[in-house]
């Protein structure tokens, strides 16, 4: 039996929703086949008040191993790096936090909150806000750049504005697995399998991508890069292969633009969302490796060769064959 | 001697909560709401576009991401003027009506009949079936219900993307459209969710159980095996065994937005303040406190269109980072109970006639919504015309403050924002669990659910289950009220 804790720090709770929206296994039955025993969680557990205190001593004391213990929400160290805005049971959260990351084999940060700080370290972090070891891109957070848990990885990190249900339950199986190597991890120590695609890979707008045949207003089909503020070149995700609820969506299938929730730099950096930020026609949220001069000869030719099919598909709510 | 009894964390909720309760021969006499956490979104909100507030106000929430983006959007739509298409109205619908339907039934099956299965009921005839159905997280109507939760979401990524969080709701309309195939799978989902309603949960048609309109009614449908073994009558008898029926009163003022807008400029939910008789619904008279929150200012009150969001960890006298809202002054319950009366739902009225605000009354109003907006959504679908635009071009130009009032699934949600050169100057959301969570104002005032508590008799105070009862009976959303 390998012993779950989960904590919400600064958190909407939204990557518990999501995990309960996974479909195989189910949220509940990931545990059962994971062999998981679910200490405690604010959200699903029976117990309460007293009761969690006792769980939280008995993991302290060393009584009851603590296998994995998965973070969501951010960590709230303000005001003035008191830890007074988030007080458990009369203690500061981030404190209980640190003693739990010393006796736990190892540990996941679930959601951008978590893993890097995330929407409520918006507006130059004016609350005081922090990831479990990072602050937006850089290392540090609550535990330090050099923290590792007892199975000498660091923590490991699985963004996202809510995160996927897969990507939560996958994680822990190959942590759980041993299947989760440092070479594994990313620079932002997120999984590569999940984090090393863009959430443009898959997308069903990828033909008007490659010609060029842009949306001018939302709710069109075309492709929303051009003009509609569309990230999903940069956001390293696989959210248009993998789909969500019940591989039904995802942003752009919603016909709204990916805003790169997975990204150490949301939400402030992605910003404009809903329009294009250009230097002269170029679109600054080109993909990385592709050469600016390429790009625009390679469009204005796209352009040119574009069939009238997709210019018209492009600017038009529903198909016109 | 009365005794103190704090329950810390107090979850199987929406975020954080601590409780505090003054008791004295097992009466509680007085009791305290704590929002332990300040997360700060009114201070991330100035300087950013007006749009912004569609990206960074859902996250408020996990559970009710949908119904910040509607209170956004319609907050940018007043600003902005904005007119949108027939289809937009359904489908901003759906997507609202779809995650309080959702919310409704994660709340009964997860979160509070859990509490059903205490051993303290042991002795009441029902306990062995609610024990097998109703254990936390392993339940057999749990594990069903989240199944069913998970197959009915799927209309969720047809309609709006992804969720929670998702992005198609706009000020004119949905960036989402709909097509012959995603029309036709949203109508297979529902029914199929119909079907689990009909079977599991309710043991008849859904018709049927929305044409009882009495109380009387209710108790003879309950005669029938297949009702009172079903998963709601055995609620049923459960809340008459038990004595649902009286705990839990509330402050018998009831307060709805309205929601769920219609092309016609109605609401398929009225607005309307209640208090004996329902009156006009007016937003100037709200106003929040700060007597007794970890808050400064230099007026203990104010229109959240003013509003001023400046925290004060160690303010002496305060125990909450919840704001109260007051209703000309007044504490004011909201949720599913206020909007079932303001609507005239027959069977409701005739309940808070027959047993007052109680437990009882508030989890037949939320699970009565639950049913009559899933009838709904069927009408909602119907009127989609794939041939018809879901979306209107906006103007970019945001000529007046905005302010967008909905109802999201724990009641009246609010968003004022003011603009200046294009620009958000300040943001202020009042979300449903502050007014019924708030903690005193400045006056002394509690709140809703600190009223509800007080009075109540505590059998073991080791054990308060009556206190989870009343506590979770108004589904609290914590991440919500501390935003």
């Amino acid at each position: 039996m390998h012993n779950l804790l989960w904590l919400q720090g600064a958190s909407c709770g939204g990557d518990t929703i999501s995990f309960l929206n996974s479909e195989q296994p189910s949220a509940l039955s990931s545990f059962e086949v994971l062999n998981i025993n679910l200490l405690w969680h604010p959200f699903l557990s029976r117990e309460q008040g007293d009761d969690v205190l006792n769980i939280f001593e008995e993991i302290l004391s060393g009584k009851t191993k603590l296998d994995i213990l998965i973070l969501e929400g951010a960590i709230p160290n303000g005001p003035n790096n008191s830890g007074k805005f988030f007080m458990f049971h009369g203690r500061p959260f981030r404190d209980w936090l640190g003693d739990f990351c010393k006796h736990a084999e190892m540990i996941m940060s679930v959601g951008t909150c978590a893993a890097f700080g995330g929407v409520v370290t918006g507006h130059e972090n004016i609350n005081e806000m922090s990831g479990l070891q990072f602050l937006h891109d850089q290392k540090g957070g609550l535990l330090g750049s050099e923290f590792v848990s007892k199975n000498g990885l660091p923590v490991v990190n699985v963004p996202g504005c809510p995160s996927h249900p897969d990507w939560i339950v996958e994680t822990m199986t190959a942590l759980l697995k041993g299947w989760l190597h440092m070479d594994d991890l990313d620079e932002f120590h997120r999984p590569k399998v999940f984090f090393s695609k863009l959430a443009h890979h898959g997308c069903p707008r990828n033909e008007y991508y490659e010609f060029k045949a842009s949306a001018v207003g939302y709710s069109q089909q075309g492709c929303l890069f051009e003009f509609l503020g569309c990230k999903g070149t940069l956001c390293e995700s696989d959210c248009n292969e993998r789909l969500w609820l019940g591989r039904t969506g995802s942003c752009t299938r919603g016909g709204f633009p990916c805003i790169a929730c997975t990204s150490p730099l949301f939400p402030d950096k992605q910003r404009p969302y809903f329009s294009t930020r250009k230097i002269g026609d170029v679109p600054v949220t080109l993909p990385l490796d592709v050469p600016k001069a390429w790009f625009v000869g390679i469009s204005g030719m796209s352009k040119l060769a574009c069939p009238e099919r997709l210019k018209k598909n492009a600017v038009s709510f529903k198909w016109i064959s | 001697m009365s005794k103190l009894i704090s329950i810390d964390p107090f979850n199987r909720i929406e975020g954080d909560l601590r409780i505090e309760l003054e008791i004295d021969a097992n009466t509680v006499i007085s009791a305290k709401s704590s929002g332990i956490m300040f997360r700060g979104f009114e201070r991330i909100m100035p300087g950013r576009s007006p749009m912004d507030a569609l990206v960074i106000t859902p996250r408020i929430c996990g559970i009710c991401s949908g119904s910040h983006g509607v209170a956004a959007a319609k907050c940018l739509a007043h600003a902005q003027g904005a007119e949108m298409p027939e289809n937009g109205f359904h489908m901003k619908n759906l997507i609202l009506g779809i995650e309080v339907v959702m919310s409704h039934l994660s709340h009964y099956y997860l979160l509070f009949a859990p509490d059903l299965a205490s051993p303290r009921y042991k002795k009441l005839s029902v306990y062995e079936s609610v024990n097998q159905r109703f254990t936390a997280m392993s339940g057999s109507s749990v594990v069903l219900a989240l199944k069913a939760r998970q197959s009915a979401l799927e209309i969720m990524g047809l309609v709006g993307g992804k969720w929670p969080n998702s992005l198609a709701i706009h000020p004119t309309g949905t960036t989402s459209t709909m097509n012959l195939s995603s029309l036709t799978r949203t109508i297979g989902i529902l029914k199929e969710f119909r079907d689990f309603l009909e079977k599991r949960f309710l043991g008849c048609p859904l018709s049927e159980w929305l044409d009882i309109d009495s109380f009387d009614k209710l108790l003879k449908w309950r005669s029938k095996p297949q009702h009172s073994e079903s998963d709601l009558g055995l609620f049923l008898t459960m809340c008459l065994e038990a004595g649902f029926d009286r705990i839990g009163k509330g402050p018998n003022r009831y307060m709805s937005y309205g929601a769920y807008d219609l092309p016609d400029g109605s609401t398929w939910l009225p607005s309307g303040y209640f208090d004996g008789r329902t009156r006009t619904f007016d937003q100037s008279l709200i106003k929040e406190h700060i007597g007794a929150s970890f808050f400064r200012d230099a007026v203990e009150a104010r229109h959240p269109m003013d509003g001023v969001t400046s925290p004060l960890a160690d303010k002496t006298g305060a125990y909450s980072w919840a704001k109260a809202p007051r209703y000309d002054g007044r504490t004011v319950e909201v949720g599913p109970l206020a909007r079932m009366i303001i609507a005239d739902d027959p069977l409701l009225t005739d309940m808070i006639r027959q047993m007052d605000s109680s437990v009882m009354t508030r989890m037949f109003a939320r699970l009565r919504e639950m049913c009559r907006l899933t009838k709904e959504m069927s009408n909602w679908l119907e009127k989609i015309n794939p041939n018809e635009p879901f979306y209107a071009v906006p103007s970019s130009r945001f000529t007046t403050n905005g302010i967008g009032l909905t109802e999201a699934a724990r009641g009246s949600l609010g968003h004022w924002m003011k603009i200046s050169s294009n620009l958000i100057d300040n943001y202020q959301v009042v979300t449903p669990s502050a007014w019924n969570m708030s903690p005193r104002d400045e006056s002394g005032q509690p709140g809703p659910v600190e009223q509800a508590l007080t009075g109540v008799s505590v059998a073991d105070t080791n054990d308060p289950v009556e206190v989870n009862h009343i506590i979770r009976s108004f589904d609290p959303c914590m991440s919500c009220t501390v935003h």
